[in-house]
């Protein structure tokens, strides 16, 4: 491996955080807060750290796969340890490890916080925190539905649970094609949202942070009270829409985008998804319905913004969900943990791998009443085989250790169960909140420091399983 | 990009983290010393000036009981030194007005002041008003009361403002010492970076070229060194080949 190679192309995911950097910069002089200077003293260290090894190390036409995965797994750590340093620079809350902590979750799009009074945080920084959910995000759509392709066999066999659809489309586009299109979607959706939010009455500033969460699927609100803050259903509507939009496949959105709709809605994964939501939406209001809430319409509207901020990996809150009663929460934590579709910002086991998982079942419930039988399932003209049924299985068992170990962990620092339980969970599936201490309207900062740097690698474990994880056990395939 | 500007862009690189950190600690330090300044002229000057105003109102108050028993030259001599405290207060308070809406409590202590003042202005001694209780209490008192806690609220307003300047001190502190800390450690890791850098694109190239240039002197072999970078070394190892080509045909 080249390490100078690394370099160079870390050095462009921190030129991005420059960009944004130098943007929080500007919101911040317009609103003459004090993260003025934190902002670009943070900027100029990220540009300088991201121009110098373009100048030293020259352009490689040639990237191996172990560089590659270098390169992203690196890209986030660098990207989070970067994205520190305006947080530890303007103080108040922000310690090491809460900045750590808030910078982790924002680049992986997980949107839990450890601020008590967002409100006090100053609105350049503010602006600097939605903006790692939205760089984040970007980061995952290019690296998962971009360059993986083009990584070869390796890359194509571990991923094509990501790729079912846009791959079809990478064989008529080349790579840069394929990121103008993703580019061009996750912005689209963007710029949407925040014009949609403007005509709902929101300012700005609150536009632009709100859809950089959502699109992201990430979840930081400059309002201590998140969503629940404008308390109109209006802003709820939109925002739930680009929530459930940002869940999908984003190859499949820009296919029914062009007008082929068919395609979209042909797709079982997105039929399940979306009935999932509908189903978990209908079934939380009956149970919050009388117990919780009074009348129907507004145990739907708080069951609907709850069920798909946590089944997209959002984690936007309207309600104060430890309150409500266990089969509804038993629902969300459901939702936690399958969370939306491959090939979005979304976290989570995710929809795909529940609907091979069960495909796969029901191969093995037919290989047993027919056992000369030659069943071969597919998921969206995707064939199943052998290779990949085991490696969604394996990817499956894996995420469940992975939460029990972190909440093992958790536990072992005095964090309640349901805390430690919920809040590994909702770190893993990159959501957001919990139930607990650290609930839809609570935060992390109860959590001790060590804790707090448990979640942050089940963080970066959840947002990097595709790339770091299972790439690493099967290193044998590297070569 | 030549040689000299890698290095030296490394250099001013390093020097620039390192002096817009000094500039920005040195900013938040002096915005430190005149959080400081104004948290000592300002603020503690009119939380002096309310403590002298309310101990000359409370010095009034056992002046005008003086008064009221029959101790008419104890009570104006206290009376007199005790307006005199209070006027001084006074004007340090309307000399000091530094938070906005102290001059509107200010104005109110005058205010309220000339109400009570005119009270006990008026002869007490050998009058009607001489042990009337009663008098007093309906109309003294209320009045002292009322200056009291006119005065209580500007010492309050000054106290909050002081508790905020004290807090955005510690903020400032904070501001003032990270950057110096991160520069440190950013510096560190460029330097890591930098030699790094420089030791596979400028020193391993070098130690290539030597070896092969001793190879050829040993066994006249060809000098192969792949050099990755358009810059000097790019174009001496181009040199070094045609010298060499050179060499081996006048042999």
């Amino acid at each position: 491996m080249r390490p100078h190679v690394v370099f160079r192309y870390t050095g462009l995911v921190l030129l991005l955080n420059a960009v944004f950097l130098f943007l929080s910069c500007a919101v911040s002089a317009l609103n003459s807060d004090t993260a003025l200077f934190p902002l670009i003293y943070s900027g100029m260290i990220s540009a300088l750290f991201g121009l110098f090894p373009i100048l030293f190390v020259p352009p490689t036409k040639e990237i191996s796969n172990r560089e590659g995965v270098t390169i992203v797994i690196a890209s986030w750590l660098l990207a989070s340890l970067a994205g520190t340093i305006p947080y530890v620079l303007w103080g108040g809350e922000f310690t090491f490890t809460n900045a750590w902590f808030e910078s982790v979750s924002g680049f992986t799009t997980t949107g839990s916080s450890i601020l008590n009074n967002i409100e006090a945080v100053p609105p350049g920084l503010l602006f600097w925190r939605a903006s790692t959910h939205w760089i984040g995000g970007i980061g995952i759509i290019i690296f998962v539905l971009a360059l993986i392709p083009t990584m070869g066999k390796t890359g194509l066999v571990l991923y094509r649970t990501e790729l079912t659809s846009l791959a079809a489309e990478n064989f008529h586009y080349r790579t840069q094609k394929t990121l103008q299109i993703l580019v061009f979607v996750y912005m689209g959706l963007t710029v949407a949202e925040t014009v949609g939010l403007l005509f709902c009455g929101m300012d700005l500033f609150d536009a632009v942070t709100h859809a950089f969460a959502t699109v992201a699927t990430g979840g930081f609100s400059p309002k201590n009270l998140s969503v629940a803050h404008y308390n109109s259903v209006a802003v709820e509507g939109v925002i739930m829409v680009f929530m459930v939009l940002s869940g999908m496949h984003f190859g499949l959105l820009f296919v029914a985008f062009r007008g082929k709709h068919r395609e979209l809605w042909g797709s079982l994964v997105v039929r399940y998804y979306l009935s999932a939501l509908v189903i978990g939406v209908l079934v939380t209001a009956w149970d919050i319905h009388a117990k919780q809430y009074p009348h129907w319409p507004e145990a739907l509207r708080y069951a609907a913004f709850q069920v798909i901020s946590l089944g997209t990996s959002t984690g936007f809150a309207t309600a104060d969900t430890n309150v409500w009663p266990q089969f509804a929460q038993l629902m969300l934590m459901f939702f936690t943990l399958q969370c939306a579709c491959a090939g979005s910002t979304s976290g989570g086991i995710k929809a795909d791998r529940l609907v091979i998982f069960w495909k796969s079942f029901v191969k093995r419930i037919s290989k047993i009443r027919h056992p000369h039988a030659v069943i071969t399932p597919k998921l969206d003209g995707l064939l199943l085989d052998g290779e990949l049924i085991e490696t969604n299985l394996l990817y499956i068992v894996l995420y469940v250790v992975i939460v029990f170990l972190s909440t093992a962990a958790l536990s072992a620092f005095d964090v309640d169960l349901l805390t430690a339980f919920s809040g590994s969970a909702a770190v893993m599936g990159n959501v957001g909140p919990g139930f607990g201490a650290v609930g839809s309207m609570s935060n992390f900062s109860q959590i001790p420091d060590p804790g707090k740097w448990i979640l942050s690698i089940t963080m970066l474990l959840g947002r990097l399983e595709i790339f770091g994880l299972i790439l690493f056990l099967t290193v044998k395939s590297w070569r | 990009m030549g040689l000299r500007f890698k290095i030296l862009s490394g250099f001013l690189i390093l020097a620039m983290m390192l002096c817009v950190a000094g500039a920005w600690s040195i900013y938040e330090l002096s915005a430190m010393g005149t959080s400081v300044k104004g948290l000592l002229d300002e603020n503690y000057k009119s939380i002096s000036a309310a403590r002298i105003m309310t101990e000359a109102l409370e010095r009034e108050d056992s002046a005008l009981l003086l008064l009221l028993s029959g101790n008419r030259k104890e009570g104006r001599d206290i009376l007199k030194a005790a307006e005199i405290s209070f006027s001084n207060g006074l004007t340090t308070a309307k000399n000091n007005l530094t938070i906005p809406g102290e001059n509107a409590f200010v104005e109110k202590i005058e205010a309220a002041y000339k109400r009570y003042s005119d009270l006990w202005k008026q002869p007490i001694v050998g009058t009607d008003l001489e042990r009337n209780l009663d008098w007093y209490f309906e109309k003294v008192h209320p009045a002292f009361l009322g200056v009291k806690s006119e005065v209580e609220y500007l010492m309050t307003l000054n106290d909050r403002t002081m508790y905020h300047t004290a807090m955005d001190l510690q903020g400032r502190a904070h501001r003032a010492v990270m950057p110096g800390i991160v520069a440190i450690l950013a510096s560190l890791v460029f330097s890591i970076v930098f030699s790094f850098l420089i030791n596979h694109y400028v020193v391993s190239p070098i130690i290539r070229i030597t070896e092969g240039i001793q190879g050829f002197l040993r066994t006249g072999q060809p000098v192969e060194v792949n050099i990755e970078t358009d810059d000097e070394l790019n174009r001496l190892m181009s040199s070094i080949r045609e010298l060499l080509a050179t060499v081996k045909r006048e042999k």
